[in-house]
């Protein structure tokens, strides 16, 4: 059972002066889960996944990443073993085209006298290519993000980071902004991300966005766990009542 | 502007604004003057399009990164300021041209180093700095200009002449542009500057040195400053303490109407090349049409806002 764990955090304690974001939250995925992490505004989820990814400290706990004992000093760290997060305004660089978004940061050279030049032809060639084998067509990899749709943004960060070998995709509200249709567009992208085999944890605060993609929902509330379930085993309307009862009972 | 649209990635040009003003320009001139198609004028128009060009290759680059630097005018004196104490002070001149620039280097440092470790906008740290390196100027010289006291070869290369009219400093402007026109547009170091400028946040979730592309803009900006403050010394063999006076502003208003952006994440080092020749044109032409000095200024102004509207226009296109 444990050898299935792709990542874990145990009894997580995170403060921010006085205010204790998190108060020893444990939280799992599995490998080729996908996991909806809900939870109000201000309950904990992006500390939670901050701490994750390193870019927060825990002042407790402990992380555990196939297996090992993991300290991420920065995002840095945790995207070179393989965990890669979409953030929803963070992602990509709207003024840029395509293929030197889906490039940025780590961009194919080629040495010409000891200097090494962009690559091109190739990051243009591979960046529309890969995108159209995840099922994502867009016209021209010299397209300025500016011009894609919200659904098609979310497609080329998700793409990017596939193409770039993540074991964990962490998106970060991927369909808030969304229209039906576009929604529908990043959900199929989640699925074609699990039959890859990549674990994904989705941050949401509405569980009609995740309910249909996720194999296990995790509930936090003013920085503790108040629910760990498999889809099965709760309806939508269950998951909102007792996020709902969670908030009423900590605010009187 | 609908034929704008014909081979749709082509004309979408960031530079439109610049040449469509360049060739104006050009033509009016050309009527207005019959001495403006010579040689001799066209050489002394690239001259001046070089010394405020190579400054604003520098700008274009620190723009992008969404910075700003308002402390060229003062780098562009003080660098030659330098060389010219040390030649007088008989240094050997390669030592005193390579002192010099690492001066400008470290203007450039500290403005960086300011902005980034204090938080506070380029804007402010480079109009500080500015007034402060102003200052020094006039302090150390009194006021007076310094003249070299000593012919030197060190110098002719750098504003001499080349033959036909041209100067060293026209040379190096276009072996600049060409270099940072690959450093922008085919380096990993070029894809950073514009995503440091377009989305902050973004740049450093995917781990590009924010800090230090930033810092590495601004010394390469005082490098550049003080390297064409001393095509201009060069070229007279004196420095007066207000050389570059306003310099700065025609350095941003050259980057802007070549297409680049004053918030950051756009722009074009052709656009920068044109934009400064066209300022270079504009001065000349002006006095060939025998409108009184102070004209320039204002004509200056007028096609800034001319350009920038154009550019706006095309950016949407581009880039939503």
């Amino acid at each position: 059972m444990n050898a299935e764990i792709l990542v874990e955090m145990k009894k997580i304690v995170k403060n921010f002066g006085k205010v204790q974001a998190l108060k020893g939250v444990d939280f799992h995925v599995k490998k080729g889960e996908v996991v909806g992490l809900l939870g109000d505004n201000g309950a904990g989820k992006s500390t939670l996944i901050k701490i994750l990814v390193g870019y927060h400290q825990p002042d407790e706990g402990e992380i555990y990443f196939e297996g090992k004992k993991v300290k991420f000093r920065s995002p840095w760290d945790s995207r070179s073993m393989g965990i890669e997060t979409v953030y929803q305004d963070l992602a990509l660089v709207n003024l840029m085209p395509i293929w030197r978004n889906f490039f940025l940061g780590r961009e194919l050279k080629k040495r010409i006298m000891g200097i090494n030049f962009l690559d091109v032809l190739n990051m243009k060639k591979i960046s529309i290519e890969y995108l159209k084998t995840i099922g994502i067509k867009l016209r021209s990899p010299n397209e300025t993000v500016a011009f894609l749709s919200g659904g098609e943004r979310q497609a080329v960060a998700i793409a990017r980071a596939l193409y770039f070998g993540a074991k964990l995709l962490i998106l970060d509200e991927p369909t808030a902004a969304l229209s039906v249709g576009e929604t529908r567009k990043v959900l199929e992208l989640i699925k074609e991300t699990k039959r890859r085999g990549i674990s994904v944890i989705f941050i949401t605060h509405n569980i009609y966005h995740v309910y249909e993609v996720a194999d296990r929902l995790v509930l936090l509330e003013k920085g503790k766990k108040i629910g760990d379930f498999q889809k099965q085993e709760v309806t939508p309307e269950k998951v909102m009542e007792i996020i709902a009862a969670a908030a009423g009972i900590g605010a009187s | 502007m609908g034929w704008l649209k014909l081979g749709k990635d082509r004309l979408r040009l960031k530079e439109l604004g610049a040449i469509i003003g360049t060739l104006i320009f050009f033509v009016l001139f050309s009527i207005i003057s019959d001495k403006f198609l010579t040689l001799g004028n066209l050489t002394s128009t690239f001259t001046m399009a070089a010394e405020l060009g190579i400054i604003t290759l520098g700008m274009t680059f620190v723009l992008i990164s969404g910075e700003i630097d308002l402390s060229v005018g003062s780098t562009f004196a003080v660098v030659p300021m330098v060389m010219a104490i040390m030649m007088n002070h008989n240094f050997p001149s390669v030592l005193a041209l390579v002192i010099a620039l690492l001066v400008g280097g470290g203007i450039g440092f500290l403005n960086g180093f300011i902005t980034i470790k204090t938080g506070i906008p380029s804007f402010i740290t480079t109009l500080g700095t500015m007034m402060f390196w102003r200052g020094i100027l006039l302090a150390v010289t009194g006021g007076f200009p310094i003249i070299l006291e000593k012919s030197s070869k060190t110098l002719h290369f750098l504003g001499g002449e080349l033959g036909a009219g041209f100067r060293y400093s026209g040379l190096w402007f276009v072996i600049l542009t060409i270099i940072f026109w690959i450093v922008l547009e085919r380096t990993s170091y070029g894809n950073w500057t514009f995503a440091i400028g377009g989305n902050v946040g973004a740049a450093r979730a995917l781990g590009i040195p924010v800090e230090k592309v930033k810092i590495t803009n601004f010394v390469l900006m005082g490098i550049l400053a003080g390297l064409a403050g001393l095509t201009t010394f060069g070229r007279f063999k004196i420095v007066d303490p207000t050389l570059g006076v306003g310099m700065e502003l025609e350095a941003i208003a050259a980057s802007v109407m070549g297409g680049t952006s004053l918030v950051g994440g756009y722009g074009s080092i052709l656009g920068a090349f044109i934009g400064a020749f066209m300022i270079g044109m504009v001065r000349s032409g002006l006095v060939l049409a025998g409108a009184p000095a102070y004209w320039y200024r204002a004509f200056i102004g007028v096609i800034l806002i001319i350009a920038s509207v154009i550019n706006a226009r095309t950016r949407k296109k581009v880039a939503g």
